[in-house]
């Protein structure tokens, strides 16, 4: 574990109106969490509102992570948008199913499927 | 836990959530010299980072004034992981349930179900002189824990 793989790494690109961010490393306390919450919160104010967090290399969240994820998320809903997860590592999947997340996000392993979802 | 102790790890930290990167880079240096899985390893990781940042942050009040401690030690067939601060911002029976529907939505709450979720044995006491000690137990798998 080198410092540099320390933090996330988040880059944006679009599919019509929606928004897939690909994010890499890991979404943990401090930097990795402000990144994304930052993001989505200009995204948002841009006129954004369906947004699709690909974490298949993210590989590590801590609990100030996953309360990210849930910020986002409730944050993107009450603009009346969407925020759907894809490709979960096995270790992120574990987390979601402990903390019983799993309940709060729709999960998706293909991206075209989340895609025809996001409507 | 058995008496074949092997090299133990130590350190002692202002309560800066900064000073993480430092708690990151000994709990490395543990899972290398135990030889752990990477499973082993990451959740190993995982719920000594939530314990340190407990401490820190609802122990110690993020007052960098004041010092969170961490020892890894393993007897080969286990590993213990102690967690000192000098506060004591919650016990476990104080802790609201994180799955609870009412609190699923909430942003935080969830390190000390994820340390309980992983960790064999997890206790809580109050330290002589004030603070509160954690005390983690991981049985590892195997004769030599290296899986």
């Amino acid at each position: 574990m080198e410092l540099a793989e320390m933090s996330m790494l988040l880059n944006p690109r679009r599919l019509d109106d929606v928004v897939i961010l690909d994010l890499s490393g890991r979404i943990t306390i401090g930097e990795g969490t402000l990144v994304l919450r930052d993001r989505i919160r200009k995204l948002l104010a841009a006129g954004d509102q369906k947004f699709l967090l690909n974490l298949a290399d993210v590989d590590y969240i801590d609990s100030s992570g996953l309360g990210e994820l849930v910020s986002s998320f409730t944050t993107v809903r009450s603009q009346g948008g969407q925020l759907k997860l894809l490709n979960l590592t096995r270790r992120v999947q574990d987390l979601l199913q402990i903390t019983k997340l799993l309940t709060v996000f729709e999960v998706f392993n293909n991206e075209a499927e989340a895609l025809k979802t996001m409507t | 836990m058995a008496a074949k102790r092997r090299r133990s790890f130590e350190l002692t930290i202002p309560s800066r959530i900064e000073q993480m990167e430092a708690v990151h880079a000994l709990i490395e240096e543990a899972v290398k010299e135990y030889k752990l899985s990477n499973d082993m390893a990451h959740w190993i990781e995982l719920s000594i980072s939530e314990s340190m940042i407990n401490a820190i942050q609802h122990g110690n009040k993020a007052d960098p004034s004041k010092q969170a401690t961490l020892r890894i030690s393993s007897s080969g067939d286990a590993i213990e992981i102690i967690v000192e601060d000098e506060g004591c911002g919650f016990t476990f029976d104080n802790v609201a349930d994180p799955t609870d529907k009412a609190n699923l939505l909430k942003p935080s709450g969830r390190g000390i179900l994820i340390i309980r979720s992983f960790m064999d044995e997890v206790d809580l006491s109050q330290r002589e002189g004030g603070g509160c000690r954690l005390r983690m137990v991981k049985r590892l798998p195997g004769v030599d824990g290296a899986r």
